[in-house]
């Protein structure tokens, strides 16, 4: 018995060895020698479509296999951190400016030479994928918020905040204006008041935003401040933390509300509810402009990519087209970051208001200093819309950022 | 838990007063029904949200204001959401682990039940105690572990459904053995003995006779496995990059991670479909888990 | 030997056989690789699996028991490994990946093109192996060629639209050549001239070439870097080149720090206000969510086993609903009923009332722990009705015949009973629930904002999620710090759990 069972053993364990290596040599010599290689292209999920003909095109034109890959747009930008340093990563991955400082930091992007074409892109599309004196990223498009008016409710444009509050009223809605808050706040859609103040987070020089120079304390901040408590809960009641995304757009789709401040990404959803949407400038409650961020979104190309030459043409010379700058275009509703697709973009009067508000805004600062910035700026906002004093929370506010950036 | 309608009375009425229904079965409805709604209403917003094919999740609650089947077909015969291809994936992983699982966390708590051995204390705190680290780094090790793995053997790498599964089974020791430890100890050891003394090898102890046994507790953690599996979504999204290799969890994420762009509505119409085979497995498995078998055979 | 016993032989045989193979060959591959370690690893591990199974007699408990480690081990064990290791590391936000992946970045991002100077058409060109570039000059359409050693110089060439495309003792590449030399054509830069200020070609898509020049230099066998303006930046194993002024470049890389990050977690100074109650809070909730949970599904396991109750089927399967959808998307759902000015509970349950459901310290708590009670109730209810088909139906009868009734019958002869299956599972959910940070941070990222401290802690923060908020500031992600944090946090309940399975009988057999 014993005999048999070892003998069995032993032919069947060299049986299945061979078999195993056998198989096991063929794919180790995958990885297309014959083809071009392959170049991986992570992407949001929801802008994969736009940028498979563009994929299909590229991989019969020059060999070069292209896999998109759709990814959780939560995660991407840490999985990418984190998978780039195993070689396993992505050789390209679609992002916004603002990851350019932690991209950078950590080493995982390599500069990207757009050459002659870095004129055919709008201004502030090249300044923000600009970190540190080299462009990292390809632009391809721009997007910033602005007001969102129902027409139907209210025929025309308001010229400031507190006509725009008077419009609506009148219209006969109680809450006539609504813009994304939560819990803790949301500073980027408030920005363009506290801009309107004169009171931008960081002072800037040539070579961009300076970290060590925090304007966000000063003066105009201070009387946004005050603005932003007398508009709260204690006040008119015109931002309420507990209006989150949901909520707004809700309101607006079922029209009791007239102005959403909010993005392109949102125009979709209230034209297909049968809204007739007419895009604004962001009503100022000052004098000044109302300048809201701008922010780039981009693709970004992996220092640790082994396929650099294939990615760069890929990104340069064929995501860098109007057409695909076009088809990205019609994914999500943003201006195309080309010029020339602008152009073309823009006879769509939506876009085309997007675009007038975008000419006052400024590109969000991309440098490290700006995450110390977020993690407190949000709630000390929200704090003074649910009646904190708002003086002493915004001087606290500008004291933690300050400590934190060091 | 008990009984007390006299039998007399019951016996004399043609319908039983309703004291005595309220304290045998009609107690038991009011918990029933209170639990039910406690359990449910949440989950009226989802299937709202699903029948709304332009609606938020939680920004209104007019719940039900819109009907329509738009979204399920949207999420169905959408150009990147191969729903059936993420189903079918979610589905054999799901099945595969917990078959798997269930099998060696059976086989473990036999031996810890029935065999005493040295490290018997230390290996059953052990896998508990293990499973209780924080998960922090989790994905990065697995990533760092698979693309290792997928170097020798590609078809466990990246991408690779087998792969997940493999890391699934990981868990399979882990508390389930415990609950299923608990089990087998309850199980009398004559039933052992008197089948050794008919000449059954442990293994066809094992296999013939207590397996079938502890039905209950097998039905349970293979339920349990199974949610498990459907629901994770860390490690999955991490590893299965394919789009054809993706589960439900990691393909459904993607139309909401983005808030910008977030589809409530197709990803509650996914999440009700992928509720279906969790709702009929527990309906399948139930008698097995209220028991019936154990009844009979534990004499 | 009967035919199902030599089935079960064959079963054994080829499995080994197959697992042998496996290991065979993924051994060889590693010693390929040249790592030693995991071969021996490997090796060892399969000898012992195939003497555990080949032993006739012997080995029985690992006979059941190697299935589930050896997958344990590998997975699960390797992350605990992995976890424990980087807590001893510096990986974080600039210290990401090894000294040479910092270096080629350094240097990468440190070439700046010279100034107006044009985009030069390029072919690249080989010649015996070694790689040249033919450039075009755009300004009056003249040839040259230069290789990585060889500085330009001007050729005869063939031109097709005004770009040179071929030139005499040397082969052109086609663009799939060109991909597949990528490594060398991205290291290749070919000096302008003899003069080093004027810079070196480079082409980063293979059909044109810019001239940069470098501002970094690295200095391999001293290990320096030294930029434009002559500073020296230095590695002094902090993995960082530092200047002497104490300026760090960007990226760093990562290297072992002994016990700095454990230093650090225990010292950590923002944390000590908040150390004390988020603590308490966070036994508060992981004891509570038990409690609650175990307690509704219990309760339910108890109403239901009737036999003569009906709809109980139904019933059952309305129970188990919450736990059939995603987590993350019913967490969602409550965090909206719970807003106070527009959510479900106070427009509709409680007529426009304006309960501050996630905004009020305390009430913030009680809605955590009931929305965690939602979550959770399912799962104890199916444990504890799997548990209660365990206690042997002659027990109860025997306890009923000596006049035990209703409660007397169920907190003296069940629950005692039904604990013992389950305390395992209740530790263990404990523990998990110690470390719940997905609800916490779904449902209201810890909130509502403790204002008082500088730390961006809320009133509902379990210790977890505190940590990573220390670990994980703006931009900064310190992975070795909270790997750090996560050690100790495992200790802390590890000892927990450990110490009540020494007060069970769970780890004691019932019936012998």
């Amino acid at each position: 018995m014993k005999v048999t069972r070892t003998g069995l053993l032993g032919l069947g364990a060299i049986a299945v060895t061979a078999a195993f290596v056998l198989s096991g040599c063929t794919p180790g010599t995958d990885g297309g020698a014959g083809t071009g290689g392959t170049l991986t292209v992570w992407v949001d999920a929801e802008r994969l479509d736009a940028l498979q003909g563009a994929a299909d095109d590229y991989s019969e034109q020059t060999g070069v296999e292209v896999e998109l890959v759709g990814k959780d747009n939560a995660t991407i930008k840490d999985d990418f951190i984190q998978q780039a340093p195993t070689g396993e990563g992505p050789d390209i991955v679609m992002g916004a400016h603002d990851w350019l400082g932690e991209l950078t930091t950590n080493g995982v992007v390599a500069p990207l030479e757009l050459g002659d074409s870095a004129g055919d892109y709008l201004d502030v599309a090249i300044q923000a994928a600009t970190y540190d004196g080299t462009i990292y990223m390809l632009p391809y498009a721009v997007e910033n918020i602005a007001v969102l008016r129902n027409a139907d409710l209210v025929p025309e444009a308001a010229a400031s905040f507190d006509d725009m509050i008077a419009a609506g009223k009148a219209a006969g809605l109680a809450q006539p204006f609504v813009v994304e808050q939560g819990a803790e706040g949301n500073p980027y859609h408030l920005y363009p008041f506290q801009t309107a103040f004169g009171a931008p987070v960081f002072g800037s020089t040539d070579a961009g935003y300076d970290a060590t120079d925090l304007q966000l304390g000063n003066e105009g901040g201070t009387e946004f401040a005050a603005w932003l408590g007398s508009q709260g809960k204690n006040g008119t009641g015109v931002f309420n933390t507990d209006i989150d995304g949901a909520i707004a757009k809700q309101a607006f789709l079922d029209g009791t509300a007239a102005f959403w401040l909010t993005g392109p990404w949102n125009v979709g959803s209230a034209l297909d509810a049968g809204i007739n949407v007419a895009i604004d400038p962001i009503p100022s409650p000052t004098s000044d402009a109302a300048q809201p961020f701008a922010g780039v979104k981009g693709f970004f190309l992996s220092a640790e990519s082994e396929n650099k030459v294939a990615a760069t043409d890929f990104l340069v010379n064929y995501l860098g087209s109007e057409d695909v700058q076009l088809a990205l275009f019609e994914a999500g509703n943003i201006l195309p970051a080309l010029s020339a697709a602008a152009d073309t973009a823009s006879s769509d009067p939506i876009i085309a208001g997007f675009s007038t508000v975008g000419a006052d805004a400024v590109p969000m600062p991309a440098i490290p200093a700006m995450g110390s910035v977020w993690q407190y700026w949000g709630i000390a906002e929200a704090a003074i819309i649910n009646g904190e004093d708002p003086a002493a929370t915004w001087a606290k506010l500008a004291a933690d950022v300050s400590a934190a950036i060091g | 838990m008990t009984t007390t309608a006299p039998a007399p009375v019951q016996k004399k009425l043609p319908r039983r007063s309703l004291v005595a229904w309220l304290a045998d079965t009609g107690w038991r409805h009011l918990v029933a029904i209170a639990v039910s709604i406690f359990a449910v209403f949440p989950l009226l917003f989802v299937i709202s949200s699903a029948l709304n094919p332009n609606g938020t999740l939680t920004g209104s609650n007019a719940l039900f204001s819109k009907f329509g089947p738009d979204s399920f077909i949207r999420i169905l015969t959408g150009n990147q959401t191969p729903y059936l291809l993420w189903f079918g994936n979610s589905v054999f992983i799901a099945a595969v682990t917990a078959v798997a699982s269930t099998l060696m966390a059976a086989l473990a708590a036999y031996a810890f039940s029935r065999m005493r051995f040295t490290g018997r204390r230390f290996g059953l705190i052990t896998i508990v105690v293990i499973q209780m680290f924080p998960q922090l780094l989790g994905a990065v090790a697995i990533f760092l572990m698979m693309t290792a793995i997928g170097d020798i053997f590609p078809v466990l790498g990246l991408s690779s459904r087998l792969g997940l599964i493999m890391v699934y089974l990981g868990g399979a020791l882990g508390v389930n053995t415990y609950l299923m430890y608990g089990f087998f100890n309850t199980v009398p050891v004559e039933i052992d003995e008197a089948a050794k003394i008919d000449g059954a090898g442990h293994a066809r102890i094992f296999f013939s006779i207590i397996l079938r046994l502890v039905a209950p507790i097998l039905a349970v953690v293979a339920l349990l496995s199974v949610i498990a599996s459907f629901s994770e979504y860390l490690i999955a999204s991490v590893l299965l990059i394919d789009p054809e290799s993706q589960t439900l969890a990691v393909g459904l994420v993607k139309l909401v991670s983005n808030p910008r762009y977030a589809d409530w509505s197709a990803f509650s119409a996914g999440a009700i479909m992928a509720a279906i085979p969790v709702v009929l497995l527990f309906l399948a498995l139930q008698r097995y888990i209220v028991g019936g078998l154990t009844a009979g055979a534990v004499k | 030997m009967t035919r199902s016993s030599l089935l079960a032989l064959v079963v054994k045989i080829v499995l080994l056989a197959f697992i042998d193979a496996v290991a065979v060959y993924a051994a060889f591959f590693v010693l390929l690789q040249g790592n030693l370690v995991a071969t021996v690893a490997i090796l060892v591990v399969t000898a012992l699996i195939n003497v555990v199974y080949l032993a006739r007699r012997r080995f029985l408990p690992a006979k059941y028991l190697t299935p589930g480690l050896l997958f344990l081990a590998v997975f699960q064990i390797f992350v605990l490994l992995y976890t424990g290791y980087v807590g001893f590391t510096n990986y974080g936000t600039g210290h990401n990946g090894s000294k040479e992946q910092a270096v080629s970045s350094l240097l990468a991002s440190s070439l700046v093109r010279v100034e107006d100077s044009p985009t030069y058409p390029v072919t690249v060109v080989d010649r015996l192996g070694q790689l040249g570039l033919l450039i075009t000059d755009p300004e009056d359409d003249t040839a040259y060629v230069g290789t990585a050693d060889e500085p330009l110089t001007e050729v005869d060439a063939e031109f097709e639209n005004g770009k040179a495309v071929s030139t005499a003792g040397w082969t052109s590449l086609t663009f799939q050549q060109v991909i597949a030399r990528t490594a060398e054509i991205t290291e290749l830069a070919v000096p302008f001239s003899d003069d080093p200020n004027d810079g070196a070609l480079r082409t980063p898509d293979g059909s044109s070439a810019y001239r940069y020049l470098s501002t970094l230099e690295y200095d391999e066998s001293a290990g320096t870097m030294t930029d434009d303006r002559g500073v020296v930046y230095s590695d002094i194993g902090t993995g960082a080149f530092v200047a002497e002024n104490g300026e760090e470049l960007r990226p760093g890389w990562q290297i072992t720090v002994g016990g700095d990050n454990f230093v650090r977690a225990l010292t950590e100074s923002s944390i000590r206000g908040p150390l004390l109650y988020v603590t308490a809070w966070t036994f508060a909730f992981a004891i509570g969510s038990v409690v609650l949970c175990f307690a509704l599904g219990l309760l339910l396991a108890l109403t239901f086993e009737h036999a003569r109750m009906r709809g109980v089927r139904y019933y059952r399967l309305l129970m188990i609903l919450p736990y059939a959808f995603p987590a993350f998307l019913s967490i969602l759902v409550w965090g909206g009923m719970m807003n106070e000015s527009f959510g479900f509970l106070n427009q509709v349950v409680f007529g426009g009332a304006d309960i501050p459901w996630l905004s009020d310290p305390t009430l913030a708590k009680v809605s955590v722990l009931l929305v965690n009670l939602w979550l959770g109730f399912p799962y104890m209810f199916l444990i504890c009705t799997g548990a209660l088909q365990a206690i042997p139906g002659e027990l109860t009868e025997a306890a009923r015949v000596d006049g035990a009734r209703g409660w007397n019958l169920f907190r003296h002869i069940k629950l005692p009973l039904l604990l013992s299956t389950t305390a395992p599972v209740l530790i263990a959910s404990f523990a998990f629930n110690f470390n719940n940070f997905n609800l916490v941070y779904l449902l209201n990222n810890g909130g509502p904002r403790d204002t008082t401290t500088s730390l961006p802690v809320g009133h509902t923060d379990l210790l977890i999620s505190m940590v990573y908020k220390v670990a994980f500031t703006g931009q900064n992600r310190d992975y070795g710090l909270a790997s750090a944090f996560s050690i100790l946090i495992f200790v802390i309940v590890a000892g927990i759990a450990i110490f009540s399975f020494s007060r069970t009988r769970a780890l004691e057999d019932i019936q012998r």
